[in-house]
């Protein structure tokens, strides 16, 4: 893989990262994020409908029509969101249930549409598609880092298993007791907020003067 | 060729929409099946736990059966499930006097209900003993009540303090109620949620309307049911002849 192509691929984990510094698509990372779980399948969703729009638009992108672009595009997000939906449905179940409207509402996540009219519309399938999946990977780090957050100090598990001993909590004769305000969705902001502050204390660039 | 013509733009639209309307339709209709075990799974799910026994082979455990017009027949699990497909076939059902019954080896019955809360339908299963009063466990789900004051009606929490609730006074059908500012009967009610007082009139609705078009069937059931071993026939004998004192 070519340098260039690598930073299409990782410069949306960090510098150039949707979430943190585009601040794009945080409807999503507020309400899916109370456990890890559904946080990762949501975040590989929206990798494989940012990565095949992109594709498919960058395909066609020579043969669209320039006035009815935005329709093709909606057409093309919302038929591998749908497909995304179905089969979620068919083999995970539990998640899709957990995930409930969120899944459909990726058709309206900025990302998705962002991509494909910024990049997609002017440079290659490979280079788009590499693009896509950058930006679903970069989205989904922060949705993980957010949920582990939410899911250890709000239920005391990761992935369902029990992190914080029983023998801690209150009930039990300890001293512990779950952070209640971690299941809400403000506090995904709050969380969303640090991690943004970390990253540009890190990254001077980014600091607006 | 001029790609902004209007017949260029019709036939790429047309191409377009017919491809995509394949592609879903064929996505639909291999993944059809799958989906709607699913759904199954989760019913049959919620049966069990409706009974304690979520761990437990539903088709090893449970009977189903059909009841319209005072007779009962037994119809294979999977057909009754057909039959209350959605809410509204459930809801159907009812309005026609067709009811369903799971009955369990220990000869505890599940009722399937369906009521309205405050935002959307609720619906769930409720387990009785084999003495058709006591309320053995209830399972509830709902389609859209508030996050945390509503919807608390789905947290095993609140499930938890239907157990051991009873639905006949006497020989009269009274149901379980949830009661606004806390219980005062404690066989018959439960505390409302506070925050929720209309979905929680709407359970004890959902109770009383589904239960009450049982009430003949429950009273009939411990004489339909085959007893699991002779002591139960005697136990559940004895009671009938106290009920006819």
């Amino acid at each position: 893989m070519s340098n260039k192509n690598l930073k299409y691929l990782t410069g949306p984990f960090s510098a150039n990262n949707p979430v943190i510094v585009q601040i794009l698509g945080i409807c999503s990372a507020l309400a899916v994020t109370v456990k890890l779980e559904p946080a990762i399948v949501m975040a590989l969703s929206v990798t494989a409908v940012t990565a095949f729009s992109n594709l498919v638009m960058s395909l066609l992108r020579n043969g669209i029509p320039s006035r009815i672009r935005i329709i093709v595009q909606l057409v093309v997000i919302a038929t591998l969101v749908i497909l995304v939906d179905q089969v979620l449905k068919a083999y995970v179940y539990d998640v899709s249930k957990q995930l409930s409207v969120y899944v459909g509402l990726i058709i309206t996540n900025c990302i998705v549409m962002g991509r494909v009219e910024a990049f997609a519309l002017g440079n290659s399938p490979w280079a788009s598609f590499l693009d896509g999946i950058g930006n679903g990977l970069g989205y989904g780090l922060i949705l993980v880092i957010v949920a582990f957050f939410r899911e250890l100090f709000g239920s005391g598990t990761l992935f369902g298993f029990r992190i914080i001993p029983e023998s801690w909590y209150l009930a039990e004769g300890g001293f512990y007791s779950n952070n209640g305000l971690m299941l809400f969705p403000p506090m995904a902001l709050i969380i969303v907020g640090c991690i943004i502050w970390a990253h540009r204390s890190k990254n001077k660039d980014l600091q607006e003067k | 060729m001029n790609k902004n013509s209007n017949t260029y733009i019709i036939i790429y639209s047309t191409v377009m929409v017919v491809v995509v309307a394949i592609l879903l339709a064929v996505a639909a209709l291999s993944l059809q099946k799958r989906q709607y075990q699913n759904e199954l799974n989760e019913k049959k799910t919620n049966i069990l736990q409706s009974l304690g026994a979520a761990d437990q082979n539903f088709d090893e455990l449970m009977t189903a059966y059909v009841i319209e017009n005072g007779t009962k027949n037994e119809t294979p699990a999977d057909k009754v499930f057909d039959m209350m497909k959605t809410n509204k076939d459930l809801r159907d059902s009812y309005a026609a006097g067709k009811l369903y019954l799971f009955v369990a080896k220990d000869g505890r019955v599940v009722i399937p209900i369906v009521g309205a809360g405050l935002w959307g339908d609720i619906w769930g299963y409720l387990a009785l003993e084999k003495d058709m009063n006591t309320v053995s466990g209830i399972v509830m789900a709902h389609k859209g009540e508030t996050p945390g004051l509503g919807a608390e009606i789905a947290t095993p929490n609140h499930q938890a303090k239907y157990k051991g609730k009873t639905i006949f006074e006497g020989n009269d059908f009274v149901g379980i109620t949830l009661r606004k500012g806390g219980a005062q009967n404690p066989a018959h009610e439960v505390d409302a949620i506070s925050g929720g007082t209309k979905t929680s009139n709407g359970v004890t609705n959902m109770i009383k309307d589904c239960l009450g078009a049982y009430v003949q069937v429950l009273k009939a059931q411990p004489d339909v049911v085959e007893p699991a071993n002779p002591e139960a026939k005697t136990e559940s004998e004895t009671q009938k002849v106290e009920n006819n004192e």
